[in-house]
């Protein structure tokens, strides 16, 4: 039993002094009104008999007195909060942390692990004292603030009300950091480098309400936090799920000579102790075409295997017809990614390198690649199809063309012409600063011999580009403007730079592969013969040209960025996702396109305007072992240490003092009785 | 009533001016007579039979005959058949002498109809039957015990009850035990003592009775309460205020209280009933607001006082 004092002092003692008063008016002579009677002498002996003139004898008969005291007692113990299962906890600051990923959505207890979370989080809430404070973070894959630190409890309860199940993977740590961060804001910068020390370090205890599936968490994050984690859900709880669904393309001859033939592979797994057996069931675009009889045995992958026929294109979802705690990973989804080829335009006065990397049966698959000599630069073919944006990438090998096409383009050792310089618009161009920085790109003189330093790993062109041992004779400086990127780095400066012009994105290389020469052609440099040569080349068709290689479309996991690779020759697509609801998406500033509203489960079509077959689909999956492992883990590691669960059976303050007050009422009641009987006997 | 006029009005009001005696109860009355349980030497010649030897027509004894006896009374029939003189011996009749001491003190001032007024109308009746029988009839209250009004004759009826309608409660009325010694020291003689008291009397009232008993009085007590102080109809946080000394008790009336009350009343009662019992008084309990007739004509017949 324990005790939060609401009142003050004085509050205390005005309280304490009522009970002395009531006894006091007990002591004082009632106004009683007088009566005459024949004589005294008998009242006075039955008055005897009883005692009455005592005063503790007064007081000990007196049921009214008792009545009244024992409500007084009441009030003054319900003042006090009694209560059980607390601690004291006057003036703390809390910070509750609720778990809202996929796994919390699991039904092992009713209704689910989320709805007991958010019970359990508000009857700390109802527990906490009057001058606590606490704050709501909600973690899934990111954390969010739901509600800052405050003592009104309506508040927190609004917000803890508002955390929505997730489908999203759990990454707790940013929440502990959140909550470090937010609980001792230690000290404010200012810009002129004045340190204000904003509140004192106060210890702060977080309450996280999780499964536990959250992986290992660094200590070093908690800061002065005490973590308090209470685990939801039950500790053996058996799923099964699917942990892996994936299409592919036969790579057999034979197979491919089959029209549509695919080939759709599952990984399941069940967690937990018991052998399962349950049906696969495969629907393509929500027509039942497939099922399979599967045996988990448990802690043990399954792999299952469905060869389709006569399968162009859609969406594949796959089910598990097995109820269990967790719905979100009996479902999974893949796609049949559209057939779609782009056009790749090749000018070059010959280059077998080039020509080679772009002959591959990997190109071929996706590209369309046609070769043409520099004079066709000249053509009315080629002024065409540059301004109809007839082609995706065009590459212009040691040759550059007069204006810049509607196309995305890759210059090898070539010039852009002038108009590559983005156009700004007429304000800005018009008073030029010296102090901005370029925002054109500017190149520089031949020079050589140059070491190429570093290339951008980061970007999808060059990521896998080990240069290292390539040879350059000469090459000029190519710096990109502030939009582009630099992706290769050479001794003397950039060589290798990109950046998006409008729709289009244009690719500059420094340096040639061959060149022209009086004896015909010199190697300019070695890269051609190098391995990473046609790394680079598809690199460059897949994300300049936007082709795509595989016959499955990509997929993530909720709550992921997706990126995509898409035809330049649209500024903005549609992204539609599972529920139908529709999202433009714009080129991003490096020139790709990022989805990040991968929050339901399902396929997502990329539309682009004026086609009717989607150009793009991709898949978001929930896929994680982690997630779908439902056991619910009972410490927490964090390095060396580990946190052990708070009692499963943390319970919230039970509160007695609305029971008291009630029960003050019913004493007031009898009291009110007591009085009139003894006044009309 | 002497009290202030705050005072809560229990009980009736003071009984002055009643008629205590209607003809019709006086008619009755004449037909009864007093009883007396032992038998008294008289005053005067009367129609009650005397301890004195005397004149009447009843045969009391024989004795020998001494000299100087008057000659009448000598038996002749005995002497012719014995020779020797004896003296037939008669017995005397004279009057009995019927006291009435009404308890005039201020708490006899209380009920509807007050005791003090049935008390008078019961010391009227029995006066009344006394004065029908040739008794001499001596009445007087408590305050002038020492002063009684004695008559004797039915003329003298209108007498007593004209001083008993004059007379009132008093405040300055001495204790039962003080009034019933002046008494004594005043009526040397012997007869029945009616002692209309309700006993309230804080001193007590074993001392007056004793001292009755011991003038070998033929002694009537008549309890007389009423029905308010029986059955008290008290509720509330009360000052009860004594009436004859302004004694203050401070009381809380509940069904407990209450309950102690009437326990202690009863308890009063008998210890005054087995007190007289015990010294042979006759102890007559009466309501004041019980009905003279009934009362006089069953109660008190029954109980032996009248005949």
């Amino acid at each position: 039993m324990t005790w939060i004092n609401m009142l003050s002092p004085l509050q205390w003692a005005l309280l304490l002094a009522i009970p002395p008063a009531i006894l006091s008016l007990y002591f004082l002579k009632l106004k009683r009104q007088e009566a005459l009677v024949p004589s005294t002498m008998l009242w006075k002996r039955a008055i005897e008999d009883l005692h009455v003139n005592s005063i503790w004898q007064k007081l000990r008969k007196n049921l009214l007195l008792y009545l009244q005291l024992l409500f007084l007692g009441l009030l003054i113990l319900a003042c006090i909060r009694p209560g059980w299962s607390g601690t004291n906890r006057v003036g703390e600051r809390r910070i509750y942390i609720i778990d809202h990923s996929a796994s919390m959505q699991a039904t092992d207890t009713k209704p689910s692990r989320l709805d007991i979370a958010r019970e359990k989080a508000l009857r700390l809430i109802q527990d906490a004292g009057s001058n606590d404070s606490a704050m709501v973070i909600s973690t899934s894959d990111r954390a969010s603030v739901e509600q800052g630190f405050t003592n009104n409890r309506s508040l927190l309860e609004k917000a803890i009300q508002r955390i929505e199940p997730t489908t999203q993977l759990t990454e707790v740590s940013e929440a502990f950091r959140v909550a470090a961060g937010l609980a001792n804001p230690g000290r404010l910068s200012f810009e002129d480098n004045v340190d204000i020390q904003v509140a004192d370090a106060v210890p702060a205890t977080v309450y996280f309400f999780s499964d536990g599936a959250v992986g290992e968490l660094n200590e070093a994050e908690f800061g002065q936090l005490k973590i308090e984690y209470v685990p939801i859900g039950n500790i053996e709880t058996q799923n099964a799920g699917i942990v892996g669904f994936a299409i592919q393309r036969p790579e057999s001859k034979e197979a491919q000579a089959k029209q549509g033939a695919i080939s759709a592979f599952a990984r399941m797994v069940q967690y937990g102790s018991d052998p399962v057996e349950c049906t696969a069931s495969l629907y393509l675009d929500n027509t039942l075409i497939d099922a399979q009889k599967v045996k988990l045995p448990p802690g043990e992958e399954t792999g299952i295997q469905f060869d389709l026929e006569g399968v162009d294109s859609g969406a594949l979802k796959l089910e598990l017809d097995h109820p269990d705690a967790l719905a979100l990973d009996n479902v999974a989804y893949a796609a049949i990614r559209p057939d779609r080829q782009v056009n790749i335009l090749l000018i070059t006065s010959g280059n077998n390198a080039l020509e080679t990397a772009l002959g591959t049966q990997r190109i071929g698959q996706i590209a369309n690649v046609q070769v043409e000599p520099r004079s066709y630069l000249a053509s009315p073919e080629y002024q065409a199809a540059a301004s109809d944006a007839k082609y995706d990438l065009i590459i212009y090998d040691s040759c550059s063309p007069e204006k810049m096409p509607a196309a995305s383009t890759l210059f090898i050792g070539g010039m852009p012409p002038a108009d590559i310089q983005p156009r700004l618009p007429e304000s800005l161009a018009d008073k030029p600063t010296e102090e901005s920085p370029p925002d054109q790109w500017s190149f520089g003189e031949p020079s050589g011999p140059v070491i190429i330093m570093d290339v951008n790993r980061s970007h999808p062109i060059s990521q896998y580009l080990e240069m290292a041992s390539v040879g350059i004779v000469e090459a000029r400086v190519i710096k990109p403007p502030a939009a582009g990127t630099v992706l290769m780095l050479s001794d003397a400066g950039p060589i290798f730079s990109i950046s998006p012009r409008g729709a289009f994105q244009d690719a500059v290389l420094g340096f040639d592969i061959v060149r022209p020469s009086e004896s015909g052609f010199e190697m300019n440099s070695d890269w051609g013969i190098k391995r990473s040569f046609p790394v680079f080349v598809f690199a460059a068709v897949e994300h300049l040209a936007g082709g795509v290689t595989e016959a499955s479309a990509p997929t993530v996991q909720p709550g992921m960025p997706m990126p995509l690779l898409l035809s330049n020759r649209f500024k903005t697509y549609k992204v539609i996702d599972p529920k139908g609801r529709s999202e433009t998406i714009d080129r991003g500033a490096d020139g790709r396109f990022l989805y990040t509203k991968t929050d339901e489960l399902g396929v997502y079509e990329v539309r682009a305007e004026g086609l009717e077959e989607p150009v793009e689909r991709f898949c978001v999956n929930l896929f994680s072992n982690r997630e779908s492992n439902l056991k619910v883990g009972l410490e927490l590691q964090t390095g060396a240490e580990s946190i052990a669960a708070t009692s499963n059976t943390l319970r919230a303050r039970q509160e007695l003092w609305r029971w008291l007050l009630l029960l003050a009422l019913g004493l007031l009641m009898l009291e009110w009785i007591v009085f009139n009987r003894r006044i009309f006997i | 009533m002497a009290q202030s006029s705050s005072v809560q009005s229990t009980f009736g009001p003071s009984s002055t001016g009643q008629t205590l005696l209607t003809p019709e109860m006086m008619a009755k009355l004449e037909r009864m007579e007093l009883v007396s349980r032992k038998i008294f030497r008289g005053r005067m010649k009367g129609e009650r039979r005397s301890k004195r030897k005397g004149q009447s027509v009843e045969f009391a004894d024989f004795r020998n005959y001494v000299a100087g006896d008057d000659l009448r009374f000598i038996d002749w029939n005995l002497f012719a058949r014995l020779d020797r003189l004896y003296l037939k011996i008669f017995l005397e009749e004279e009057d009995l002498h019927v006291y009435t001491l009404v308890d005039d003190s201020l708490s006899m001032d209380f009920g509807t109809p007050t005791k003090f007024l049935t008390a008078k109308r019961i010391a009227a009746a029995l006066g009344y039957i006394g004065l029908c029988r040739g008794d001499r009839v001596s009445v007087s209250t408590f305050s002038k015990a020492a002063s009684p009004l004695v008559v004797r004759g039915r003329a003298s009826s209108h007498r007593l009850i004209g001083q008993l309608q004059g007379s009132e409660c008093q405040s300055s009325t001495p204790s039962m035990e003080e009034s019933v010694r002046r008494f004594c020291l005043k009526n040397t003689g012997k007869g029945i003592v009616i002692l209309i008291t309700d006993l309230m009397n804080k001193t007590g009232y074993e001392a007056a009775l004793k001292m009755l008993v011991a003038r070998e009085m033929d002694i009537y007590l008549i309890h007389i309460l009423s029905p308010e102080e029986l059955q008290p109809k008290l509720t509330g946080d009360l000052k009860l205020m004594d009436a004859e000394d302004s004694d203050m008790r401070e009381v809380s009336i509940s069904s407990s209280l209450l309950q102690r009350y009437r326990l202690t009343l009863d308890a009063f009662i008998e210890s005054a009933r087995s007190f007289c019992n015990r010294r042979s008084i006759a102890y007559v309990s009466v309501r004041s607001d019980q009905e003279i007739d009934p009362l006089l004509n069953e109660y008190l017949r029954t109980r032996g006082l009248v005949r």
